[in-house]
């Protein structure tokens, strides 16, 4: 039987089958996902509506309010002149975080998603396969354009006045920026992959991505301490409105669509129309070029192969077998046994290689570091607020504080705890078949796993606490007390954590960042959370309680020496106890 | 080591999933010396069972002795005779070569004095010594399934299990593995095999055992399957479609032709 198959007749055509596949796929998914997710997306896409909606009466409100004569004469300087900045500002934001974010994604879509050689072995264009690849890249992003930008755009022309023809320009040109620079980036991703390799560029994006997006979320509190609840005053908005107002300058081509676009609205057609269908003209160009280029690249093997790669290293005899010749390293190998080194030794040379586990363990350091400064900034004393608060109150608070430096050497403790200890076991993921057949005892895999999570969450722990007493000047005894606290609490949560998680471990992941340790993971980060109070709590109340009744502090000592490490040994001996006795059937569901 | 010393013994081995059997009362037997090739079409069963005789799975009931340790109440001692390499050779993809064979050399406590030449060893004989020191995410997948069987060997098995070891291997390699493979059970040790490629099994296996839906339809040499056929000089492939059903679908073929 012969049968012969129609081939697309054109690009467009192909272009839409493949948005319908792709449509397909989204809609299957949402389809097949659970009731709870359906609703939430349904609800979560009602919320962006409103939010558009929302941004849309506040840009018309604000911009038409920047118009007014006496917020001149407050901040000085010529609002009108930031106000036709504003669309040339929307736009350059827009192509230049387009061009950043869909690098990830076409990275993604063309070299590490494995659908490019079935897609391209299919009867379709070439170039309907890479129109896709971008449209499928820039979606995110201009989506984030439409929801952020666009009421803003359209705020500001219903505020000032503009003209009708200026609505339906600001999407069309949105539309070719965005594909412009989509293009753009599918180049600039296929020049990277040519220095080096696309799984390991992955990785580093989600390293900076992670910490990028961190320091972001931190970034108002931050600022908070700096600023001590000053309020922006006139001259800071002229300020900031003058740079606004600078940046729209003529001569940067960016500018072009967003200055076209205000004098089309104020009715000046020659100029107006001739910025707009320069830069669509240049923007399609640009679409075009980046988009025969990347098909050939990619076609002809170019994209595919490495410029530069690495020499290779002469092997020598056994490196990593004759591992450490130091006392530290000789005392560790008496001390253990091999299973338990060897396991402690790869899981952390593969937490230092893999960039996707280390911008876990970055996080915590650097919510350390922040949350530190903003304490040590604060005095470590507590607020004053109005004055109705009991004295009793306030100077137990104020002698609670004083253990500040134990409590935030646990808080960055508990971080770095929540990231490694808790998913010890599911971290394995799809390789733990190793060790299911090797002879290895569940204790021994317990304990290396309890070493892997506590010690750096101890050093990093002392680390604070050291660094913090030396700039509260904190008691020599004080601090030896701390460093005991810190050692026992982070032991106790460490159990509960590393316990709990290996009762549920979950070996079916791809990425580390999306590990999940189960429903007794999440119970033993519930139970962590209860126990650190606790802990601290046994160790530091006896001071606490020794000071206000006016006793020597060394009976506060000793007392904490007793309570602090009964509770804390107990809850890192216990589960990890009962979790022995499952460990050895994990992984056979 | 001798011959005619079970160093597998699987007893009416039964798995269940939920409701479904995977496998049902299989007993068989490996000996000392001997490649034992296991053949089933897809879902048959060959990956469970394997699993159970490696300790990845607890049978739902049977028992299953691999070098004289029962592998439910002696685990550990089992583990310690056997090797396995799985179908999928998921390795830890930001360790290097040498680095995985150190670390499961590690997890069967060996000296590690001789730990080092044993690696060496095993690099050269698998021709990875040139990516020893590379990390195992940059090695194509026939590289992965040989520093997979290199580290299944680290430790000088009695008993040797292999889930398709020589899928996606290129002709000198599946010809190494082969060569390999008869020289550790001439060595003394038993070692099974499953397979897809008949040819190989004909070839290499001292004895051969036929599952189909769980149940093991046939085990014996290349002989005692041939004496079961109707024929007497039946290829293995004519067998194997003759036991598990797949004769009609050889006939529809020749139709189509």
């Amino acid at each position: 039987m012969n049968m012969t198959l129609p081939v697309s007749s054109g690009v467009s055509a192909a272009v839409l089958k493949l948005l319908r596949l792709r449509l397909l796929l989204t809609y299957n998914s949402f389809r097949h996902a659970k009731t709870r997710t359906r609703v939430l997306t349904v609800l979560a896409m009602a919320g962006l509506l409103v939010f558009a909606g929302v941004i849309f009466w506040l840009s018309w409100l604000l911009l038409g309010f920047l118009r007014s004569p006496d917020l001149a004469v407050y901040v000085g300087g010529d609002v009108i002149l930031f106000l036709q900045a504003v669309p040339a500002l929307i736009f350059t934001i827009m192509f230049l975080s387009i061009l950043l974010t869909s690098f990830a994604v076409l990275l993604q879509a063309l070299y590490l998603s494995g659908d490019m050689d079935f897609l391209l072995a299919a009867p379709v264009p070439i170039r309907a396969v890479f129109i896709t690849k971008l449209l499928q890249a820039v979606l995110p992003g201009f989506g984030i354009s439409l929801l952020f930008g666009l009421p803003v755009l359209f705020g500001l022309g219903a505020s000032v006045g503009y003209n009708l023809l200026y609505y339906p320009l600001v999407l069309v040109t949105m539309v070719a920026l965005t594909l412009a620079a989509a293009g753009l980036s599918s180049l600039l991703v296929m020049l990277v992959v040519r220095i080096f390799p696309a799984r390991r560029i992955a990785e580093v994006l989600g390293f900076f991505g992670a910490i990028f997006s961190m320091l972001c979320s931190q970034t108002g509190n931050f600022s908070n301490s700096l600023r001590h609840g000053s309020d922006p005053s006139g001259n800071q908005i002229a300020g900031l409105l003058a740079l606004v107002t600078r940046f729209n300058s003529p001569w940067i081509p960016l500018n072009w669509a967003g200055r076209g676009l205000v004098e089309l609205g104020q009715g000046n057609w020659m100029t107006g129309l001739l910025l707009v269908v320069l830069t669509l003209g240049m923007a399609s160009a640009a679409f075009w070029f980046t988009l025969v280029t990347a098909e050939r690249w990619y076609y002809t093997g170019w994209a595919g192969m490495q410029a530069i790669t690495n020499k290779k290293k002469v092997a020598g005899p056994a490196r990593a077998v004759v591992a450490g010749t130091s006392p530290l390293s000789g005392l560790f190998e008496h001390l253990l046994p091999a299973p338990i080194r060897g396991i402690v030794r790869r899981d952390f040379l593969i937490l230092t290689r893999d960039l996707r586990h280390m911008s876990q363990l970055v996080t915590p350091l650097i919510f350390g570091l922040l949350y530190t400064f903003m304490f040590l900034r604060g005095g470590g004393q507590p607020p004053a607020g109005r004055g109705e608060a009991p004295t009793w109150f306030m100077e137990s608070f104020s002698s609670l504080l004083a253990y500040g430096n134990v409590g935030m050497s646990l808080f960055v403790g508990w971080m770095l705890l929540g990231q490694l200890s808790g998913n010890a076991i599911s971290r394995e993921g799809k390789n733990y078949w190793v060790l299911k057949a090797s002879p290895l005892r569940p204790e021994h895999l317990l304990f290396a796993k309890f070493i892997v999570s506590y010690l750096p969450a101890l050093l990093m722990g002392w680390f604070f606490l050291t660094g913090i007493s030396i700039l509260q000047h904190i008691s020599i005894v004080g601090y030896f007390y701390g460093l005991l606290a810190v050692a026992m609490c982070l032991a106790g949560m460490n159990g509960i954590l590393l316990g709990l998680g290996a009762l549920t471990a979950n070996f079916d992941w791809e990425d580390p960042r999306k590990i999940n340790s189960g429903g007794m993971g999440c119970l033993g980060s519930i139970l962590a959370g209860l126990f650190l109070p606790l802990g601290f709590g046994l160790f530091i109340a006896p001071l606490w309680v020794v000071t206000f009744l006016q006793l020597p502090l060394a009976y506060g000592y000793l007392v904490g020496l007793v309570l602090g490490p009964g509770l804390t040994g107990l809850a890192a001996w216990l589960p990890l106890k009962i979790a022995a006795g499952k460990v050895g059937r994990l992984g056979e569901s | 080591m001798s011959a005619n010393i079970p160093l597998i013994e699987a007893r009416n081995l039964v798995k269940q999933f939920g409701d479904k059997p995977a496998v049902k009362d299989v007993s068989f037997q490996v000996f000392g010396g001997e490649i034992f090739g296991f053949l089933g079409p897809n879902g048959a069963g060959k990956t469970t069972t394997i699993k159970m005789i490696v300790g990845l799975l607890q049978p739902t009931s049977g028992s299953i002795r691999v070098a004289g340790y029962d592998v439910q109440t002696q685990p550990l001692l089992s583990k310690s005779s056997s090797g396995y390499v799985p179908d999928t050779p998921n390795l830890y993809a930001k360790l290097t070569g040498r680095e995985l064979l150190g670390f499961v050399a590690d997890l069967y406590d060996l000296d590690r004095k001789q730990v080092a030449r044993r690696i060496d060893e095993l690099l050269r004989m698998f021709d990875l010594t040139e990516a020893a020191d590379d990390t195992l995410d940059s090695y194509s997948h026939g590289m992965q399934q040989k520093a997979s069987l290199a580290a299944a060997l680290i430790h000088d098995p009695r008993v040797l299990v292999l889930d398709e070891p020589t899928v996606g291997l290129d002709p000198k390699s599946a010809r190494l593995i082969k060569d390999i493979l008869r020289q550790i059970a001439d060595r003394g040790a038993a070692v099974m095999l499953s397979t897809h490629i008949l040819e190989i099994a004909e070839r290499m296996c001292d004895r051969i055992g036929i599952i189909n839906k769980g149940q093991l339809v046939a085990v014996g040499t290349m002989d005692e399957l041939r004496a079961l056929g109707k024929t007497g000089e039946a290829s293995l492939e004519d067998i194997f479609l003759g036991l598990t059903g797949g004769a009609e679908v050889a006939e529809i073929a020749e139709i189509l032709k």
